[in-house]
């Protein structure tokens, strides 16, 4: 299933420092992201891959182009409005989870509940909900710190879907994971995308992730390289709910 | 608990979680609160000593020598003046208070100053506010005096019937009042009017100060004018203005009351040191949360508020703690001849600058905020 579009960037630049220390981390990138598809960036390390994701997500104004989130140029915008944008539509999962030590793991997911000012009465079920959807039903009042890698990822999803993103921006998902619980998450994140229609966009260096990827992404040195979709047998039928 | 107050909850959660630092923030302010709360109720206490003797008359008008400053250093009056005053319209009743230092000499040989206090006890005007033993009738005899008993043992007072000497007149004590504090720390001594004229050397056809009533309707100031007018060469004063004046020529003239607020200052500036100090230790520490809160959305004013609410809870500890131990000291000062105040009023001022205190404090960390950048989380 794919959508509309979502991210549009038209010759995006990033340029770090100024004159003889400038670095040019991308140059000058044309690029889509549907909603419903799950797209895999990949390249080595110093590609560009995690700065197209900052710009991805409302977090780096780019140097030079044109970047749109959902028919939104994002030239302009101070870094409160981009604030907005990114509680808006976007949704993030990182390397390291980047939970609340001090939040049990429902509380970490209501934070975001808190940010989009859903009513504290629903707060508690709603989080609820989503750690129970993904497999953590029973670990809801654990901390961070008693809770394994896989589970404060899923944790971690939780907290991004919480604010019904129509992007999710995920980087390095599965590095700190086992290899089982590496596939978990690749499957939760691609399920994201094919059922609840979700823009996901996941940069990796695993290469177990490229199987779930509906559209393959390559950087090299700041260039996008590679764009190709690789065939893939259809989704399995949707479980009842 | 269905949901969470996502600031506030946080704001604890920071704090509990590293006891150690918290502990020591809130002892720093419980510090700084009581280091105020000390310094304020004194200067609140030394002030109200100054202007005591006027509060607790229920005079209008005070008729003092041309030039007075302050109620213990004061010149001399005709008594005659009284007959010309009660002529004027308005004043119903004119009656003389005689205040004069004197040296006390005590059963031991050494000697004290004291500050001699004749009042009528038929009227009652200028008589001792909180008798603790003995009478006021009892000062009708020649040698009777009143002291306090905070002072009885500075004074070489063990008990009621002890003698001693005030300017080498014989004086014999009756009674003991408790709690009647002085800013010169010259204990008061009070008498009748005419033993007092006796013990300061004073010709009986002299005084200091008259206290003047009013009838009943009649203008305070229209009164005060005509009697300035009729008398010429003395001062006339409302008697909340002579006591206004005689806690700024102690408090504001002589540098006591700026002693004291400089270290009631100092204290606030510790009580921001260490709060400031403390906030930006914790907020450097969770920078990567912070900045995650940013990149998922926070505005600024939502990690803003989760800094305010933690110098709040700093605030709300300290002020309780440091309450408290002010509270003591309070206590503790009843029964020494150093007053520590503290009103109403001033525990609410205390509770304000306790506020402002840790609101400056996160100031810093509130700024640190302001400037973090979101993409560190990918780092």
């Amino acid at each position: 299933m794919s959508g509309g579009h979502v991210v549009r960037l038209a010759g995006a630049r990033v340029v770090y420092g100024h004159g003889a220390t400038a670095f040019e981390a991308l140059r000058g990138i044309d690029l889509t992201i549907r909603a419903g598809e799950l797209t895999l960036l990949l390249g080595p390390s110093g590609s560009g891959k995690t700065t197209l994701l900052q710009v991805m997500g409302c977090l780096l104004r780019p140097t030079g182009g044109e970047v749109e989130l959902f028919g939104q140029a994002l030239a302009g915008r101070g870094p409160e409005a981009l604030a907005q944008l990114r509680l808006r539509h976007v949704g993030f999962v990182f390397q390291h989870y980047n939970l609340f030590p001090t939040l049990r793991a429902w509380e970490n997911v209501a934070i975001a509940l808190d940010l989009k000012q859903v009513p504290r009465a629903r707060q508690r079920a709603v989080a609820g909900d989503l750690l129970e959807r993904l497999g953590l039903g029973d670990r809801q009042a654990h901390f961070p710190a008693e809770l394994s890698g896989g589970q404060k990822q899923r944790v971690a999803i939780a907290r991004a879907l919480a604010g019904r993103p129509e992007l999710l921006l995920a980087d390095e998902p599965t590095a700190a994971l086992d290899g089982r619980t590496g596939q978990e998450v690749a499957g939760v994140l691609h399920a994201l995308a094919h059922q609840d229609g979700c823009a996901v966009v996941v940069v990796s260096h695993d290469p177990r992730m490229e199987r779930f990827g509906d559209r393959i992404l390559h950087l090299e040195d700041g260039h996008l390289k590679d764009d190709r979709r690789p065939p893939r047998p259809p989704d399995p039928p949707l479980s009842p709910p | 608990m269905d949901g969470i107050a996502g600031t506030s909850l946080l704001a604890w959660r920071n704090l509990a979680h590293d006891r150690a630092r918290f502990a020591a923030t809130i002892i720093g302010v419980v510090f700084a609160v009581m280091l105020m709360g000390v310094q304020l109720g004194l200067l609140v206490g030394f002030t109200r000593t100054t202007s005591g003797l006027v509060d607790h008359t229920d005079a209008d008008l005070w008729i003092t020598p041309a030039g007075t400053t302050n109620l213990d250093i004061a010149g001399r009056l005709e008594l005659r003046r009284r007959h010309e005053a009660l002529g004027v319209p308005g004043v119903a009743r004119v009656d003389p208070l005689m205040m004069q230092f004197g040296f006390w000499t005590r059963p031991d040989g050494g000697s004290e100053s004291v500050g001699i206090v004749g009042f009528d006890p038929a009227t009652g005007q200028g008589a001792p506010w909180s008798l603790a033993e003995g009478a006021i009738a009892d000062l009708q005899q020649d040698d009777a005096v009143v002291i306090d008993r905070l002072y009885a043992g500075k004074l070489g007072v063990r008990a009621i019937g002890d003698t001693v000497e005030i300017n080498r007149r014989r004086a014999r004590v009756v009674g003991f009042t408790q709690g009647i504090r002085t800013f010169t720390q010259s204990p008061y001594v009070f008498t009748h009017h005419r033993n007092a004229l006796r013990l300061a050397g004073f010709p009986d056809t002299q005084t200091t100060y008259l206290l003047v009533r009013t009838t009943a309707g009649a203008d305070a100031e229209v009164v005060r004018r005509a009697l300035k007018q009729r008398l010429g060469a003395v001062d006339v004063w409302h008697a909340r203005d002579l006591a206004r004046q005689a806690q700024t020529y102690w408090m504001i003239t002589t540098g006591a009351g700026s002693a004291l607020l400089l270290a009631a200052s100092l204290g606030l500036i510790v009580g921001i040191v260490i709060v400031g100090q403390t906030l930006y230790a914790t907020t450097m520490d969770r920078l990567p949360e912070y900045a995650t809160l940013r990149a998922i959305g926070a505005p600024n004013a939502y990690l803003n508020r989760v800094i305010l609410k933690q110098a709040a809870i700093s605030a709300v500890f300290g002020y309780t703690g440091g309450m408290a131990a002010v509270l003591a000291v309070v206590a503790l000062s009843s029964r020494t001849n150093v007053a520590v105040a503290m009103p109403p009023w001033l525990a609410l001022l205390l509770a304000i600058l306790t506020i402002l205190m840790c609101a400056l404090g996160a100031v810093v960390s509130v700024r640190r905020l302001i400037r973090i950048d979101p993409t560190t989380v990918f780092q």
